[in-house]
């Protein structure tokens, strides 16, 4: 930046700062000499460096202060020193601690440390007995170096004590809470080149630093300059109101289905037999019909709004195969059993009733994007409650050909790939029925989904004639999970608020 | 849905060619099967085949059948010698009210080792555990018929006054006892449950065989390494599946190189040779096969293709092969043609009609509200829809209002469907207490409750807030605030809710319906979520929003 628009961006206490620099590097100082509070030098201290004004330092270094006890002696003398005052010639210690008011601990203290100075003699008797030598005299004459130390200016750092000091502090430091030594951060800050330059600008004081509806109104701005703000600068992050990751790709995946002429359809959570599995041409005994596949619920135990003309033709094609050429299942049909209550388990419940709507509009397009359920332990790749896209398209003259057509076109549409296999599956309403397995770009080969044409058993009982259903589905979770990044399943339902707040937009 | 283990040398022993392991992927699909893996360590294959009615795949020898019709190596339906053998079952009329079917046959001429063992093991296993619905409807027994003195009996007996050793046991117990002690007994109980008498296999000696379909006898009822004869037995309640089940073994034991003998089952008012290998015709047409895949084939093509599906093909008719019971539709053969064609090979062509496509009309609506909500700075989430009571009501402060409870839950944690959103947005809120406020959230969802006979199911959004000054004029703010964008307005009158502050809820009611609570809440339920901050929030009934809305 030029040294002119530097000067221009200096905010007011980066100014302040600023000016007594040339004279002044600690930290301390720097306070002292501006006034402002040690966060706020601090801070402009640091934009200073960021701008390359100044080059901040820091230094370890030990300290020296003083501690409880040492600011007390430094008011009211050492114990040894105001002990000695007492003892004017001779004096039994009662006596002193009546003098004095020293705690016994000082007292000993002050025996120990005045013995090892030979400043007093003791004489052991019924009492002890102390009395002052010639040194001792000396001593409270000249000052007790320890006391001396203690005047020092602190804190001081350790390494600028001279040898005498070192000795007074050693001595000290033996006893309790007189002095400390710490480890200590110690800043200064040095004026770079660019600093060094500045500081032959003119560094205006009367900078616009915000922009008010009164400045505005007054015109008071005119003639005056903005302080340059640091464009650059790295804010607090924010976050925004969003829809949830999950959600936002299902709607679009339903945005595609519109885009290719699909119309929605639906069905209720609480499904019946009848349309989750009888319907679609499952026979009641069934292995997929396990009490252990679905979930049965408790009451209301039976729907009474089943379509019961309907109902009997289902009946029918189960145990004879109705009018459809096919032999049936052959067994009783339990027609209570079909009004029994469960949890949706798949899409295609939804396709079923859609072909047994009076809105079925042929030749339509139809999907459903259904949340269903099953008998499944949640863990990092099941949840028992899921969304499945499921879709069928009615129209006379289709056949496995246009299946195949439909599925390329889902493959491109969702994995965007045109490299697909189109291999034989199973599924209990379909005949012929197909798996999709698409070349995605990332994840490789992947089964996208199953379809098939729907079985007459399945078509001609709801809808009252034969006419060719396509039906397929694809399985969004995994699709989802690619694109989102996640690697839980369970991630697709988060109630992590940071990680839904911060989720990638795709 | 049953996955087969096999080792690759058998496989390649049974088609009599070597063939690579991606071979066998591409023809598993041929069967349906999803291949799985292949360890090289232990040679073996791994294939989930997913047709639940072709259970004649869920052995190595069905598999290698299927391959060697798709590699010309056999054509139409494969040749299987069986001689009659003097064998007999005597079934008695105790038996028929409870499980009246069994279908019996011998084999012998060869050792069974212990790879033949367990490759029968597992056919029996996924057998009578997925097309014999939990030995329900099929069960399979295998028996060393040296130790046995024919004809055999199969009735029903006291489950108190017949006693065996079963499998895996060292002493005597009585069929009572079996059930309740047995590990298969306790499995498999439930089949019999209400019973008065149990189905019993005992040959000529009145030695028991077996409880049917429980366990076999310690002395007869195992086969074991080296043994030369085996007597196979299915027994169940559906006469085909039995008697498929026979056809399925007889097979599979043929292609290993067994001879096999028929078996007499005397009925009480019938006799049959089983098992019955009778090849059924099914009637196909050609315009079919032009309707379901648009190919049109020339007769020599669709025999060719049907022969090597291992059907045979004359006069329009085709013929089934026993083990092929899944046949219920001519699409069904129709299927195999289009299989043994090629899914590849068929062309493609694309949709020709125009459809305009559309969203429905309440998600249409649900996603404006959605929108405003995001607007209005709010982060959406989704929870899942099953939960628990006492997250819904215990937590929340309030009593049940009307619970769709699942029956036979996986865990109690999703034991029921929610009645209601609010609970979602507290754990919501609980789980993210050390996160940055305000913290904003809502949800849009289904909410189902159960009103006597009825199950009702709700289109609803819920709305709360959280920081040290959220109150009341906050959400009665957005509520304003969603109506007043659709051009409705609320009277909201002074409401008794446990989960909210007396004093500080209200229901919102427009055009004269009840569509929202709204208030601050209760400070016993933010303990209960071991929350710390003030939270409001509210619940709003899309769908009768919705309907007002359209009826404008």
């Amino acid at each position: 930046m030029e040294i002119k628009k530097l000067a221009e961006s200096l905010n007011p206490s980066e100014r302040k700062v600023f000016k007594v620099l040339d004279n002044f590097s600690s930290f301390h100082d720097i306070m002292k000499v501006t006034g402002l509070k040690d966060v706020e030098v601090m801070r402009a201290l640091q934009w200073l460096q960021n701008k390359n004004v100044v080059k901040i330092e820091e230094k370890q270094k030990e300290l020296v202060s003083l501690d409880e006890n040492g600011h007390n002696y430094l008011k009211y003398g050492l114990p040894e020193k105001r002990f000695l005052e007492a003892v004017e010639k001779s004096e039994n210690i009662s006596g002193i601690s009546k003098k004095t008011n020293l705690s016994s601990e000082e007292i000993a203290i002050s025996l120990g440390t005045l013995k090892s100075k030979n400043a007093i003699e003791i004489e052991k008797g019924k009492e002890i007995v102390v009395s002052i030598t010639e040194h001792g005299k000396h001593l409270l004459k000249h000052g007790f170096p320890e006391e001396q130390f203690l005047k020092e200016n602190f804190p001081r750092e350790l390494s600028s004590l001279n040898e005498e000091e070192k000795l007074a502090l050693d001595s000290l430091r033996k006893r309790k809470k007189i002095v400390k030594v710490e480890l200590s951060k110690i800043i200064s800050a040095e004026l770079t080149d660019i600093g060094k330059k500045l500081l032959k600008e003119n560094i205006d004081d009367n900078l616009i630093e915000k922009i008010t509806p009164s400045l505005i109104k007054t015109n008071a701005w005119k003639g005056k300059k903005f302080r340059r703000f640091d464009v650059k600068i790295n804010v607090p992050s924010i976050f925004a109101g969003r829809k949830q990751h999950y959600r936002r790709f299902l709607d679009e995946v339903r945005q595609k289905f519109i885009a290719l002429g699909f119309k929605e359809m639906t069905g209720p959570l609480v499904e019946t037999d009848f349309w989750d599995m009888d319907s679609l041409f499952m026979p009641q005994f069934h292995a997929a019909r396990d009490i252990h596949q679905g979930y049965y619920i408790k009451e209301p135990k039976y729907a009474k709004d089943l379509p019961e003309n309907v109902v009997k033709n289902v009946k029918a094609a189960h145990e004879n195969g109705f009018n459809t050429g096919s032999k049936g299942w052959r067994y009783e049909f339990d027609v209570k059993r079909t009004h029994r209550h469960m949890l949706r388990t798949q899409g295609t419940a939804c396709s079923a009733r859609m072909l047994a709507s009076k809105d079925l509009q042929i030749p339509g397009k139809y999907f459903a994007i259904a949340r269903c359920f099953r008998y499944d332990v949640t863990d990092a790749t099941h949840l028992s409650d899921f969304f499945q896209t499921e879709g069928i398209v009615v129209e006379e003259g289709l056949n496995f050909r246009h299946l195949k057509g439909l599925l390329r076109m889902f493959a491109e549409e969702f994995t965007e790939t045109s490299q697909i296999k189109i291999v034989p599956g199973y599924y209990p309403y379909t005949e012929p029925s197909a798996s999709l397995y698409a070349k995605h770009p990332q994840l490789d080969w992947i089964e996208l989904g199953g379809s098939g044409i729907f079985r007459p058993e399945m078509v001609k009982p709801l809808l009252g004639r034969e006419v060719p259903v396509l039906a397929w589905g694809i399985g969004i979770d995994r699709l989802a999970m690619f694109k989102l990044g996640i690697k839980d399943i369970r991630q697709l339902f988060s109630h992590d608020l940071e990680f839904l707040r911060n989720a990638k937009v795709v | 849905m049953p996955t087969i283990t096999f080792s690759l040398k058998d496989l390649q022993h049974l088609i009599g060619k070597k063939i690579t392991i991606e071979e066998i992927h591409e023809l598993s699909h041929y069967g349906k099967g999803d291949f799985e893996g292949y360890d090289e360590e232990s040679d073996e294959v791994k294939i989930d085949f997913g047709d639940t009615n072709l259970p004649y795949l869920w052995s190595v020898e069905g598999f290698a059948r299927l391959i060697k019709g798709i590699l010309g190596m056999q054509k139409g339906i494969p040749k299987i010698k069986i001689s009659k053998g003097d064998y007999q079952v005597v079934v008695d009329k105790s038996v028929v009210k409870y499980r009246p079917f069994i279908s019996c046959f011998a084999a012998k001429g060869k050792k069974v080792d212990d790879y033949l063992i367990k490759q029968l093991v597992q056919l029996q296993e996924k057998f009578c555990e997925t097309y014999g619905r939990r030995r329900q409807k099929v069960s399979i027994g295998l028996y060393s018929y040296s130790r046995l003195k024919f004809p055999v009996h199969y009735k029903a007996a006291d489950p108190l006054s017949v006693e065996f050793v079963p499998l895996e046991f060292k002493s005597k117990m009585n069929l009572k006892d079996i059930l309740a002690e047995h590990p298969k007994g306790k499995e498999y109980s439930w089949i019999l449950e209400g019973f008065e008498k149990y189905p019993l296999l005992t040959d000529d000696k009145n030695e028991v065989m077996s409880l049917v379909p429980i366990i076999n006898s310690n002395f007869t009822g195992k086969i074991e390494i080296g043994d030369e004869n085996m007597l196979f037995e299915a027994t169940g309640t559906d006469d085909e599946a039995v008697n498929l089940a026979a056809v399925i073994f007889a097979y599979a034991l043929h292609e290993r190189g067994f001879e096999l003998h028929s078996v007499e089952v005397r009925y009480p008012d019938r006799k049959k040779t089983s098992p019955d290998l009778e090849i059924k015709d099914v009637a196909i047409k050609n315009e079919q096969i032009k309707y379901l895949f648009g190919l049109e084939l020339k007769e020599s093509e669709i025999k060719h293709l049907l022969e090597k599906a291992q059907f045979e093909f004359e006069n329009q008719k085709v013929k089934v092969p026993p083990y092929r019971k899944d046949i219920l539709h001519p699409y069904d053969v129709i299927e195999d043609i289009g299989i043994m064609y090629g899914f590849d090979k068929i062309k493609e062509s694309q949709l020709q009609t125009f459809t305009a496509g559309s969203i429905l009309r309440i998600n249409e609506f649900i996603d404006k509200i959605r929108e405003i909500a995001v607007g209005l700075g709010y982060q959406e989430v989704m929870s899942p829809i099953l939960t628990n009571k006492d997250l819904l009501y215990k937590n929340m402060n309030v009593d049940d209002f009307g619970t769709i409870e699942i029956d036979d839950y996986m865990s109690e944690t999703y034991s029921v469907v929610r009645s209601w959103l609010l609970p979602n947005l507290m754990e919501v809120l609980s789980r993210n207490k050390h996160v940055s406020f305000p913290q904003k959230v809502f949800e849009e969802g289904l909410v189902n409750t159960r009103k006597g006979d009825d199950v009702k199911e709700w289109s609803r959004i819920a709305v709360a807030s959280s920081h040290d000054n959220s109150n009341y004029t906050e959400m009665k703010q957005i509520l304003d605030y969603i109506l007043k964008c659709f051009g409705l307005k609320c009277d909201i009158e002074e409401a008794e809710h446990n989960s909210f502050i007396e004093g500080r809820v209200g229901r919102a009611i427009v055009k004269g319906k009840k569509v929202a609570y709204l208030g601050e809440i209760n400070p016993v339920v933010l303990t209960n979520w071991g929350l710390e901050m003030p939270v409001v929030a509210l619940e709003l009934n899309l769908s009768e929003l919705f309907e007002m809305v359209e009826r404008k």
